[in-house]
């Protein structure tokens, strides 16, 4: 199974996959080899302690060892907001989580693990967020590539993903951004920190609202170094633990960020912030400007909704949501621009300050995803995790560039792909040398005609000659004579018409063997 | 409908119907089709639809315009399957031909959004909603919509696949109940006409050549023998019961997952009681011909049933026993492991798939391992239940896998040509070690010899200190071994533990010490866990200690509250704490070593306050609540300033879980002073004589801060906090009740301005209360607030707003417009 994700958008069983479809009444170990989880957002991990250890998944778990990481402590954000916010009692645990994460196989780039006799897969770099991975998965002479979310352009912490020439049956794409060539993320930047530096300037306060990992690291290294730069006094603050916990595993895994970062990260850790600081609740009633990082990044509950609300009644301030907004939520509302929000208790909550939406999302774009294709030659590609629309006019670009299938199922589709399979067969050396005997010498490269009697045995096929076939099948040989009765008109005699029909017949049969 | 809601519906209807316009979310159509559901639950769906005209504009808006987005297409699909639910409104859409154009033969079928699953998946939703009545029935069958259902089970969709098959499942049972006739609601024999249909349907299915023709019927059967239980059903296993028979003679057996599927669903139906003779003919068929791996569940499932004849229960359980039995046999050694030749007389005997198994348990590495994972799992299951096969074969099964786990260790030989195979197969396979482990632990429940007494723990010996043990399985071991020491066999009246596992023990820790050193924090952290578990339940026995104590285990466990994993930190945390509690602390090495002089208390509150995950943060407040519930000699020494000091670094942490244990822990502290919470139906009974004095406790609890913890946490932006923090102070409330201090809240000093905190607290803003406030003016404070009200409104959970459908609505009407770039943006 590669991914196991799940729905934020809903707060009910449709949040997590329904695994029924895998079997009603077996045991799910029994279906699956072993699941794949490409990297660490909750639309790729998010239901897997639930898999795990409530629908009772028990085989291994396989990914990279910053997502084995960094992964309970999303899963961690996720379950005390939903217990926390929405007061549920039926989801996972923290001990669920745990014990979730100790049945996962660390796995290193370019490392194949045999998952068993016949499977095995490899990771490969994909860029999107630290330890993000793409795989290949391999049964005989057959293979399929997951990328899960990959980006073809590097950015501030992290390289471009890769992987080789390895020519799969199939590869599966994320395609999220199928249509669209973007603008150069350096724009988005200049865009972001322009806007930053402008309210800070008048005067105002900025909330960015994040989640504990990922996105709000590069924020924070795209602040810290124009903070750096234009030699800026205005605090900016991050909810304590993160930087610190962000900064452990940056370092812990060096080896995923690009290679700036690799190269400069003994002269100066880039992780390690000057200018951004612990928060402290008492900070938001402070005068003056300031630039918060507050979780949960969609203004949902905790301390960032506990700062818009104090924050959101003044013109001269912003919030910026760099990400994706369930609706329902505060985040949502204000991004559709809604201005006069219902709280708790039937107040109404005037909003004036400015609502940005900035996105950062590192995923490949339509050039990105082509240009992925072509490194990999795959036979047949399959588009997931996108829109029909958008798909569709890929799925013809990329047909027309590379001439092959591509497909883009939608969710609970099956797709049947015709594939032609490398059967090996052994042969007997007797059938060799008596090839040889003929005097034909092998060419490696030349494809040749042999004749022999092909034999299953314990799942596998030989080639052997027919006489050795009777013997080892115990088999008696049997003669199978035809005759006919052909009337001849000859006015030869007898017995030359007979003797030139015998050699005309010698001569054919001779050509026939 | 909530008139705002009515007023908001028009323009959403109007945004709906606007192919231009995209909607944001395909979550927002899913909720808002949650909504009408509720609102048709509880109010007519006719008057709904007459009040707001909008709604039928909507769908006869879908029926005119082809080029509607498919999201809106099917979700008006299902929205008219709502409405049409019930019988007056399905008779007024009917009336306006709207549900013949949705549903009917030339709707959506014929137009090219059918090609999209949705649309199928809404079009099949919204029948199975409207199919609740006579007139539905006869709609179904008129509009051509049943021999749609029939080409749709076969859909490429898997969704669309299994919703159509339930929607058949749906409309025979509908169309036989609206079949039965007269007051008793019986069936009189003659199946109406849509009913037939669908029979002749499943009888065309079963005969099929095809495959995923016959998997279909079977499936539909299946479910529908699962639901109805109504006496039809049992004509209709009569009428197909030699069909499904005949499969059983096919080879090689078609759609045998979903065969076994049917023949236990009809076993389980309580409707087919007097037609069991030829089901039970077919199954015993069915478990001599399957493979193994397929008679397996059918075995299980036989052997569940609590009426199933004894012949048959023999045969199943052969067919179970048969891998294990098929293990031991091949990789029996004279004189053979024991137990292994003590199959009980009969189980064994007509198992014609004997040869099967062996054939397939040696065929390849993954039949082998898949076989045995199965096979071990089952028997797990059928071990704890009361209809199990009698007598249950303990010691053979317990020989068996003793056998299995050794023959994955590589520590058990066979001279036997198919058990050097299966020595090979089965080497270091993790899969089958974790399933025979698992079996081994269930086993522990049972009564055992001595003997294998003494080979089950040689063998988790071998487990637990191999090198080669993976951390899942390492696992697994541990927790087997737990359960086998819980349940050893004690001298009666003498609480220790038996020779055999005192013996394990004291071979244990040295093993222990090793992975405790393990690279992996799995393992570290699966040999504290174990670890707490064994002081937990030994720590005070006298020959535990000892062998405990002669070990470097408690030092390591101390020392591994460094460790660089917060996991194994949480679980050196408890580790130590469980073992302090028993007095098995780790003896300090030179008292002169600040650490040691620090002692673990101090060591555990440095974590509290400067460990940067919360998982040890919050182990740490779990270890002080328990001792302070268990007396534990640190805390009784000064527990005031424990207390007042634990409160003080619980009040700064970010985490919230970490706030709330540490309101638990001031909870404990209050029962002691104060007493148990007052039950509302218990008789009252004079307070406990260790109850300190109220006015002292007060005291003693304004010097602690402890009211000042509390109020604080009232004013919580997580909300489980201020939930435990309002139930804190509702029981001091209700304790301190009968206490005196009455001057009014507003003549007390300090009550004043607490009061103005309060108020700005209500008014959704931060505030801090007066630092040093007096018992009366906190107990002012405590009685003028409104906890109760506070808790009711804490109780309904902080999302209500966000769940509304007023708000729902104000969202998509919002987003009509406004959607740019945002939309593709997830993570």
């Amino acid at each position: 199974m590669l991914d196991c994700g799940m729905h934020m958008g809903f707060n009910d069983d449709r949040r997590f996959p329904d695994f029924s479809y895998i079997t009603q009444n077996g045991r799910l170990t029994d279906f699956l080899d072993c699941v794949i989880i490409s990297h660490f957002h909750l639309d790729h991990c998010g239901a897997l302690p639930y898999f795990s250890e409530m629908v009772g998944y028990d085989g291994p778990i396989y990914m990279t060892h910053p997502t084995q990481a960094i992964c309970p402590i999303l899963l961690e954000d996720y379950r005390k907001i939903a217990v926390d916010k929405k007061g549920e009692a039926n989801f996972f645990t923290s001990q669920m989580i745990k014990d979730c994460m100790k049945k996962v196989v660390a796995v290193h780039l370019h490392q194949t693990v045999q998952v068993d006799d016949e499977l095995e897969i490899k990771a490969y770099y994909a860029g999107h967020v630290l330890g993000a991975a793409m795989f290949q998965i391999k049964v005989g002479s057959e293979s399929v590539v997951y990328t899960g979310d990959y980006n073809m352009t590097p950015d501030r912490h992290l390289g471009a993903a890769w992987i080789d020439r390895c020519r799969p049956n199939l590869l599966i794409t994320e395609s999220t951004y199928a249509t669209t060539i973007r603008d150069s993320k350096r724009c988005r930047e200049r865009d972001f920190l322009k806007k930053v530096h402008e309210t800070v300037e008048r005067g105002g306060k900025v909330l960015i609202p994040v989640f504990a990992l990922g996105r709000a690291q590069e924020l924070c290294i795209l602040l810290e170094t124009f903070w750096e730069r234009m030699n800026l006094k205005v605090p900016i603050y991050f909810s304590t633990g993160l930087t610190e916990k962000a900064n452990h595993y940056y370092k812990l895994f060096i080896t995923w960020t690009n290679q700036k970062i690799r190269k400069t990260f003994v002269q100066r850790n880039m992780f390690e912030f000057k200018h951004i600081k612990a928060f402290d609740r008492a900070f938001a009633d402070n005068p003056g400007p300031m630039v918060v990082f507050a979780t949960p990044g969609m203004l949902h509950a905790g301390q960032s909704l506990q700062i818009f609300r104090k924050w959101a009644g003044n013109e001269k301030n912003m919030v910026i949501m760099p990400g994706y907004c369930v609706q329902g939520t505060v985040g949502h509302k204000i991004l559709s621009g809604q201005r006069k929000l219902e709280m708790e208790g039937r107040q109404v909550l005037e909003v004036k300050m400015q609502v940005e939406y900035m996105s950062f999302s590192a995923h490949a774009d339509a050039k990105g995803i082509m240009q992925l294709v072509g490194q990999a030659e795959p036979e047949n590609v399959l588009l997931v995790h996108g829109e029909a629309k958008k798909m569709e006019f890929l799925r013809q670009k990329i047909e027309q560039e590379f001439r092959v299938s591509c497909y883009m199922p939608a969710n609970g589709e099956t797709v049947t792909l015709p594939t032609s399979p490398n059967i090996p067969v052994g042969i007997s050396l007797g059938l060799l040398k008596r090839e040889m005997a003929q005097g034909l010498l092998p060419e490696t490269k030349k494809p040749r005609l042999l004749h022999g009697t092909l034999i299953m045995k314990d799942s596998n096929l030989r080639l052997v000659s027919s006489e050795q076939a009777l013997k080892e099948l115990g088999l008696a040989e049997h003669q199978l004579r035809f005759t006919c009765r052909v009337h001849l008109q000859d006015t030869r005699k007898e017995q030359e018409t007979a003797l030139r029909v015998y050699s005309h017949l010698k001569s054919t049969s001779l050509m026939a063997r | 409908m909530d008139p705002e809601c009515s007023r908001l519906l028009p323009a959403l209807c109007a945004a709906l119907a606007d192919p231009r316009q995209p909607l944001a979310d395909d979550t927002c159509l899913e909720k808002l089709l949650d909504w009408f559901k509720t609102v048709t639950e509880a109010e007519s769906s006719l008057l709904l639809l007459q009040e707001n005209p909008a709604l039928v504009e909507l769908l006869s808006h879908v029926l005119k315009s082809q080029d509607m987005s498919s999201r809106v297409l099917s979700f008006s699909l299902r929205l008219a399957g709502t409405f049409a639910a019930q019988e007056d409104c399905f008779l007024y859409l009917q009336q306006g031909e709207l549900l013949l154009g949705l549903f009917g033969e030339g709707g959506p079928q014929c137009w090219a959004a059918w090609s999209v699953p949705t649309v199928r998946s809404g079009w099949i939703q919204g029948l199975r909603s409207l199919a609740q009545h006579p007139c539905a029935l006869h709609f179904l069958a008129d509009s051509g919509a049943v021999d749609t259902i029939f080409s749709l089970q076969g859909d490429p969709s898997l969704f669309v696949a299994s919703a159509a098959s339930q929607l058949l499942v749906h409309t025979l049972a509908l169309s036989m109940q609206a079949g039965a006739t007269g007051c008793s609601g019986l069936w009189d024999g003659v199946w109406p006409a849509c009913a037939q249909k669908i029979m002749g349907h499943l009888e065309e299915s079963l005969q099929s050549t095809a495959a995923p023709q016959v998997t279909q019927a079977l499936n539909v059967l299946t479910s529908t023998f699962g639901r109805c239980h109504s006496p039809w059903t049992e004509t209709l296993w009569g009428q197909l019961c030699p069909l499904v028979a005949r499969l059983l003679e096919r080879t090689p057996i078609p759609a045998a997952h979903s065969l076994v599927d049917l023949l236990l669903s009809v076993a389980r139906s309580p409707a087919l009681s007097s037609s069991h003779g030829r089901l039970w003919e077919a199954v015993a068929q069915a478990l001599r011909c399957l493979s193994p791996m397929q008679a397996g569940s059918l075995a299980l499932g036989m052997l569940k049933l609590p009426h199933c004849p004894q012949a048959l229960r023999v045969q199943a359980f052969g067919v179970l026993l048969q891998p294990l039995a098929c293990v031991v046999k091949a990789t029996a050694q004279a004189p053979g492991p024991p137990g292994c030749s003590m199959w009980p007389p009969g189980w064994l005997d007509g198992a014609e798939g004997s040869s099967l198994t062996v054939d397939t348990l040696l065929s390849s590495k993954s039949a082998c391992v898949g076989i045995l994972c199965q096979t071990l799992a089952q028997l797990e299951e059928l071990q704890p239940l009361p209809q199990r096969p009698a007598p249950w074969p303990q010691e053979p099964l317990l020989g068996a896998a003793v056998t299995i786990l050794r023959l994955c260790h590589g520590s058990a030989t066979s001279s036997s040509s198919g058990g050097g195979r299966l020595c090979a197969t089965l080497a270091g396979c993790v899969r089958v070690q974790r399933a025979a482990l698992d079996f081994l632990g269930t086993l522990s429940q049972e009564t055992r010899s001595q003997e294998l007494e003494k080979e089950v723990f040689a063998v988790l010996s071998e487990y637990l200190g191999s090198p080669d043990s993976s951390p899942t399985v390492l696992k697994k071991a541990f927790q087997t071994t737990l359960r086998w020491l819980l349940s050893s066999p004690r001298t009666p009246g003498c609480p220790d533990l038996g020779p055999q596992p005192l013996l394990f023990l004291r071979e244990l820790f040295p093993v222990l010490q090793k992975r405790l050193c393990s690279p992996s924090w799995e393992v570290r952290d699966s040999v504290l866990e174990f670890l707490t578990q064994l002081s937990r339940h030994w720590g005070g026995q006298a020959d535990f200690r000892r062998a405990l104590l002669a070990s470097e285990v408690p030092t390591l466990t101390q020392q591994l509250l460094q460790d660089p994993e917060s996991y194994v930190r949480a679980s050196a945390v408890a580790a130590a704490g469980q073992l302090s509690s028993r007095g098995l602390q780790a003896a300090p090495d030179s008292p002169e070593h600040p650490q040691a002089q620090q002692g673990l208390l101090g060591e555990l509150l440095c974590i509290l306050s400067t460990d940067s995950e919360g998982f040890p943060r919050r182990a740490v407040v779990q270890v002080f609540t328990e001792w302070l519930r268990d007396g534990h000699a640190d805390v009784a020494r000064d527990t005031e300033w424990f207390i007042a000091t634990v409160l003080q670094v619980v009040s700064q942490d970010l985490d919230w879980e970490v706030r709330v244990q540490g309101l638990e822990l001031a909870q404990v502290f209050l029962v002691q002073r104060l007493g148990q919470p007052r039950c509302p139906y218990m008789v009252a009974l004079p307070e406990a004589a260790s109850a300190t004095p109220i006015p002292e406790v007060l005291q003693s609890l304004c010097r602690l801060r402890l009211f000042d913890f509390a109020f604080r946490a009232l004013l919580d932006c997580d909300r489980p906090v201020a939930q435990k923090a309002c139930e804190l102070l509702l029981f001091l409330k209700d304790k301190t009740a009968m206490c005196g201090g009455l001057q009014e809240a507003g003549d007390i000093p300090g009550s004043a301005s607490g009061q103005v905190t309060l108020q700005r607290w209500r008014a959704g803003e931060q505030g801090q209360l007066p630092g040093d406030l007096q018992p009366e003016a906190m107990l002012a404070l405590l009685r003028s607030t409104d906890l109760e009200g506070l808790q009711a409104r804490l109780a309904q959970s902080s999302d209500h707003m966000e769940k509304s459908p007023q708000s729902l609505l104000q969202d998509m009407l919002a987003t009509v417009g406004v959607l740019g770039e945002n939309e593709a943006d997830c993570y």
